[in-house]
């Protein structure tokens, strides 16, 4: 990890495989980071880091609050510009795409905090998801709507009138209306109850099993190890450890530093913040 | 009364048009674009310039202003905002260079087409007037009224009903989710500025239909009434503008009836005042949050 000649030639061989049959092996990336570094102004959020995506796969990116992995996902997305480092879509450099041009082509983030149109309605919101992909779209929200049947119900309210685990799956099925490749989720259980993680985290491994290929930044460490094929932990801004999930699950190192608190718990949900509770008791605009 | 009342709506649909200008670009973008004012100026001289040098007649003049005003919202966009947007303070700097533009703007028809009034030719005016309830209307005001008013529901159906109008509304509400959802913000920042002059320069060609009187410094009179509408019509709301320079319009007409023509942005502006002290967030402002 330390020093990052940026080969331009490096790993176009296997990026230009497509789409893979066998998603366990690491040959066909859909995605691949080559040694980025992303930062604010003299602050770096990002140093140096390089990761890899097969298509098909769920992949993990965890790590403490503040480790730089958002910024990594900000980065993939185009909001901002890698100081230094390449990021290939499908063997495609994409470095210099705006993120407009990055969603077109299946690049798509379901953002930390959902990041819905609270004034809009879900209708719209879902509308506003298929921004690149408008020929398909009754057909798409109508799947979206047997899919997330709650959705349908609330489709002509305004979206900041729906709880937090609703606003959610509009996050998620926002994203999926944009066709996506890669879905880059950031967050996703952040601030739900128990229950409503469990829910997100099905509808994750849904996405997956229809061939999607999935990169998960999670704080709750052991739910997304349970669900990824592959890892990787960050740590102030670097990679320090990677590998196939379940052998990070039973790594001492990461038990100590990221599922201690876990373990005394089946469901894990120690050491995590509600924001409001509100998934037990939704909050309506009308009756 | 009646006479007033028609008078009154007819002047303040031309500021409505105008402060829509103003509050989409904040309602948008959050940024003021004070070289409006020379677009409601260029407006007018461009319309003036297809009906009195080229002669043809007044609705191209009104069209020739709305292409023009788009132009200029353009060249707004591109000179005054886009250089400084990688700036912490790109707001305010925006702002401040938007004031230079329209100096340089103004300066420039001052240059070109000199201080003096001027006027479009009497024929150019159908001379037909209507008996609505003991007011007279005159063609011409029905029609600057018709426009001003199509124009504002055209706008209000564009960002309620249409494709565009959701990535306003977007990237109004959140310019970092609009982009992860593909929307091309830079593009939908271009059309802002587009729309918005487009809106100023028909106000400025209406306006000087309305008054039969194009002055390079005619933009300067109507700036603060703009940005006053907008800020008691709430900041950024497309309705407030409305509603806004509407009141505006009425309390001008009816003070220079009732009171004397000399007290008339006394009583207006005093008006407008108590307006926001009773609701501090302007009249379709909602606290704390902005809408289009």
């Amino acid at each position: 990890m330390s020093n990052e000649p940026p080969t331009d030639s490096g790993l176009s061989a296997d990026g230009t495989s497509g789409v893979a049959s066998d998603p366990t092996a690491r040959t066909a990336a859909a995605l691949v980071v080559e040694g980025i570094t992303v930062a604010y102004g003299p602050a770096e959020a990002v140093r140096d880091l390089s990761l890899s995506v097969n298509a098909g796969s769920l992949v993990a990116l965890i790590g403490a609050n503040g480790a730089g992995k958002s910024s990594t996902l900000a980065a993939i997305s185009g909001l901002v510009r890698p100081r230094r480092g390449r990021v290939l879509f499908a063997g495609q450099d994409v470095t210099r795409w705006r993120s407009s041009r990055r969603v077109a082509a299946g690049i798509v983030q379901v953002p930390e905090g959902r990041e819905i149109l609270a004034t809009m309605t879900v209708h719209e919101n879902l509308m506003l998801g298929a921004w690149h992909q408008a020929q398909g779209f009754e057909a798409g929200v109508q799947e979206i709507y047997q899919r997330f049947p709650i959705l349908g119900e609330r489709r002509a309210l305004l979206a900041g009138s729906l709880s937090g685990g609703e606003q959610q799956m509009l996050a998620i099925a926002r994203a999926l209306l944009a066709h996506p490749r890669v879905l880059l989720m950031d967050e996703p259980s952040m601030g739900l109850a128990p229950q409503i993680v469990d829910e997100v985290f099905a509808v994750i491994e849904r996405i997956r099993k229809e061939g999607t290929t999935v990169l998960l930044v999670e704080q709750n460490a052991q739910r997304a190890l349970q669900a990824a094929d592959y890892a990787y932990v960050m740590e102030t801004g670097e990679l320090v450890l990677e590998g196939p999930a379940d052998e990070l699950l039973a790594n001492p190192k990461v038990v100590e530093a990221y599922l201690g608190e876990s373990l005394s718990g089946e469901d894990g949900l120690e050491g995590r913040s509600f924001d409001d509770g509100d998934a037990d008791a939704p909050r309506r605009t009308s009756g | 009364m009646t006479q007033q009342i028609v008078n009154g709506a007819f002047m303040g649909s031309i500021y409505a048009l105008f402060a829509l200008g103003y509050t989409l670009v904040f309602g948008v973008l959050h940024q003021l674009n004070l070289a409006h004012q020379a677009v409601f100026m260029l407006g007018a001289v461009a319309g003036w310039v297809a009906v009195v040098t080229f002669g043809f007649p007044l609705w191209v003049g009104v069209v020739v202003a709305v292409v023009v005003g788009g132009l200029l919202g353009l060249l707004i966009e591109r000179v005054a905002f886009a250089p400084l947007r990688s700036r912490p303070d790109d707001h305010f700097a925006g702002l401040i260079s938007s004031i230079a533009l329209g100096i340089v703007l103004v300066a420039l028809a001052l240059g070109t087409f000199g201080p003096d009034t001027v006027r479009f030719p009497r024929e150019a005016f159908p001379r037909i007037g209507f008996q609505i309830g003991g007011a007279t209307i005159t063609l011409l005001q029905l029609s600057i009224l018709a426009v001003a008013i199509t124009m504002m529901v055209a706008l209000t159906w564009l960002v309620n009903r249409t494709r565009m109008g959701r990535a306003l509304r977007a990237v109004a509400e959140n310019e970092r989710a609009a982009r992860l959802l593909g929307i091309d913000v830079e593009r939908v920042t271009m059309g802002t500025y587009v729309l918005s002059s487009a809106l100023g320069a028909t106000a400025g060609i209406l306006f000087a239909l309305a008054f039969n009187t194009i002055r390079v410094e005619m933009g300067l009179a109507i700036e603060l009434k703009g940005l006053a509408v907008i800020i008691v019509g709430g900041l950024g709301s497309l309705p407030g503008a409305m509603v806004g320079g509407l009141i505006l319009g009425l309390a001008e007409v009816f003070t220079i009836a009732w009171i004397g023509s000399g007290w008339r942005d006394a009583v207006a502006f005093t008006l407008l005042f108590a307006i926001l002290l009773l609701r501090p967030q302007g009249l379709f402002g909602k606290p704390k949050v902005r809408e289009v």
